[in-house]
């Protein structure tokens, strides 16, 4: 594999990305991502969020794991990930159906019966 | 090898796995791991059993423990019968017995089978490899790559074919296709910068210097290529003697720094070798 | 709107079974897939044209580092009129009709029997046994738009469109429990039907598509236009200048 490799001259050279960590960083941010939109479904169910408190809430805890990424990457994030911005984005859908699933199932099981 | 009489059977197993997947040969650790811990316990492991028995398979053909190596190419074999992998097991262990007809023969039995079956076709080439018939090594191995154009591994095999046999503009040419695959790996560039060199002539020089100049730009701590850049700086500096341009000065400069940073490196490791001193020996006077 | 009280045996009898049901059918035919995925018989053509399709594209990305004439000695045996390898190697033109192709058509017939197929069947018998009653409410609001759809079998004009029946909550699951099988199955899991679209439209280097004559001249195309830019020119005055800024 090839290995990591940043090196910043005077004009501003291409920097290579080991392809294997780059995949390897996208599935735990994934695991991570799935994992907090059941949590975060479930609380909301359990709070008995309605509506748009609950998509708020689910933005909310986006930004939040958002946040713990980059408290657990520190000030060097970019020997991990490419850009913040896609970290904050990427998988934003996928997640939410699972939020909604859980939001809904909590949400049934508490309140409605 | 003491240290590993206290761990139970599942630690073993995870270290065997991360030497299976880190690449790690420790053949004698290996066998005689699973002669005195594992193979007790040997059914517990579910599916992975086989993956394990194929390490250890060729941890004992690099033991010599042939009879005991058959043994278990017998129970994969029970397993998973007209299999084409265990085919190349039994052929591993005629290779390793040194019957190298008969392994052919199995090879050639593989590759009918199963045309696009590249792991046995570079057996094949290893095992005439291990006969010592480069050559005939060598023209297997060409054809395999007019298949298989993108095998990295294939194609760093031939470079080094062809450097024993001294070849070095063929070799070369197979290094940068390694390079082609693996831009960024300081190595490549240093092997692409090693054989030029020792190709010799004023062009090859030139490129022989780019290529170290490049692999230290990735990797400053490569030393051989700070040798070999030091090398080569005083080569082209003794060819431009005459000429006395920019290029005698840049190649003179390149050789000082070289040098200098050898020397700081020196310092760091506290060597004892005076490679400083050897190196001043070899260099030429200004 | 007052909370309506529902039965708590449709909770034990509907809602968890659903989600039951929803999950154990994925996985099951994530396994299934896996069993139907036959050995497809490459030919060795179809290998060497796919690898020569990566070595080309390698040439195109990386024929910076390599002096000129490398370069161009590589593009040459490639491109040439005459004995270049994109211009040289004749094909047979795959048909790209699914009628007439076995192959394909197994494949796309596979491919819709355990993706589509399941989902269909499944939900029109949750719809058949689990009709004319609510099964849950969803925790947003919905338009009155959304009432037929989601409120099949209950024929109440005044009943909040949040309320659905069983067969939406199902829907709901199998779009919800996709991210889940990434979870529990690990990358590369049959029970995604996403990842099938994203499968399809990525190029594996294992199986060419059926026309490699197309892909030949997209190739040959691309590496005749490329310019060689000798990156390496200037590394030995890099080198040193990084040297003087580091060491100073």
């Amino acid at each position: 594999m090839s290995a990591i490799v940043k090196s910043k001259d005077n004009k501003p050279e291409p920097i290579a990305y080991s392809d294997a960590a780059l995949r390897n960083n996208a599935a735990v941010v994934e695991y991570c991502r799935t994992s907090m939109a059941a949590l975060s479904g479930s609380t909301a169910g359990v709070l008995g969020l309605t509506g748009l408190y609950g998509f708020a809430f689910y933005v909310f805890a986006v930004v939040i794991l958002w946040l713990m990424f980059m408290i657990k990457a520190g000030s060097n994030w970019n020997k991990y990930y490419k850009s913040r911005q896609s970290l904050l984005t990427s998988g934003f859908f996928g997640a939410l159906f699972t939020y909604v699933l859980f939001w809904t199932f909590i949400y049934g099981m508490v309140h409605v019966y | 090898m003491d240290s590993y009489d206290d761990l139970s059977h599942s630690e073993v197993n995870d270290l065997l796995r991360k030497w299976r997947e880190n690449n790690e040969r420790k053949s004698s650790d290996v066998v005689a791991l699973w002669m005195n811990v594992l193979q007790a316990h040997s059914n517990k492991y579910g599916n992975e059993k086989y993956v394990l028995l194929e390490q250890i398979i060729y941890a004992m053909l690099d033991c010599h423990l042939y009879g005991l190596a058959k043994g278990l190419i017998y129970i994969l074999s029970l397993e998973f019968p007209r299999s084409l992998r265990v085919m190349r097991y039994k052929a591993a262990a005629l290779e390793a017995e040194e019957k190298y007809d008969e392994a052919l023969n199995v090879l050639d039995g593989i590759i009918n089978a199963d045309e696009t079956n590249a792991p046995a076709r570079k057996r094949r080439v290893a095992v005439l490899k291990a006969q010592g018939l480069i050559h005939e090594a060598i023209k297997e191995l060409v054809d395999y790559l007019k298949k298989f154009m993108s095998d990295a591994e294939a194609w760093q095999e031939l470079c080094e074919l062809y450097l024993q046999v001294q070849e070095y503009s063929r070799a070369a040419f197979c290094a940068e296709e390694l390079l082609l695959h693996q831009p960024h790996n300081h190595l490549m560039h240093q092997r692409l910068a090693d054989i030029r060199y020792t190709m010799g002539g004023i062009d090859n020089m030139e490129l022989a210097k780019t290529y170290y100049c490049q692999s230290l730009k990735l990797n400053p701590d490569n030393v051989r290529a700070l040798l070999g850049l030091f090398l080569v700086a005083n080569n082209l500096v003794g060819h431009y003697k005459s000429s006395g341009s920019s290029k005698r000065k840049e190649a003179w400069k390149l050789s000082q720094w070289a040098q200098s940073r050898v020397t700081a490196k020196q310092r760091e490791a506290k060597a004892k070798l005076g490679l400083t001193d050897m190196m001043l020996s070899l260099s030429l006077a200004e | 709107m007052t909370e309506l009280l529902l039965d708590p045996n449709i909770r034990v009898w509907v809602f968890l079974p659903i989600v039951i049901i929803t999950f154990l059918v994925g996985i099951v035919r994530h396994y299934i897939s896996i069993i139907l995925s036959s050995q497809k018989k490459i030919e060795l053509l179809q290998v060497q044209d796919s690898q020569v399709m990566i070595r080309a594209r390698l040439l195109r990305e990386n024929g910076k580092y390599l002096p000129r004439q490398s370069f161009a000695m590589r593009r040459y045996w490639f491109n040439n009129e005459d004995t270049g390898y994109f211009k040289v190697q004749k094909r047979a033109a795959a048909s790209q009709n699914p009628m007439t192709d076995p192959g394909m058509m197994t494949d796309m017939l596979k491919g819709n029997v355990t993706n589509v197929l399941p989902m269909i069947v499944i939900g029109g018998w949750i719809n058949w046994m689990f009709s004319g009653f609510l099964t849950t409410k969803v925790p947003f609001p919905l338009t009155l738009r959304f009432k037929p759809m989601l409120q099949r079998g209950v024929e109440l004009a005044y009943l909040d469109a949040s309320w659905v029946s069983s067969a939406s909550w199902y829907f709901l699951n199998v779009f919800g429990l996709r991210t889940i099988y990434t979870l529990v199955l690990g990358e590369n899991n049959a029970a995604d039907q996403s990842k099938v679209m994203q499968e399809q439209m990525s190029g594996a280097a294992m199986a060419m598509p059926p026309d490699p004559k197309a892909a030949f001249k997209a190739e040959w195309e691309a590496l005749e236009i490329t310019e060689h830019r000798w990156s390496l020119a200037n590394v030995e005055s890099d080198l040193l200048a990084t040297d003087s800024s580091n060491s100073l």
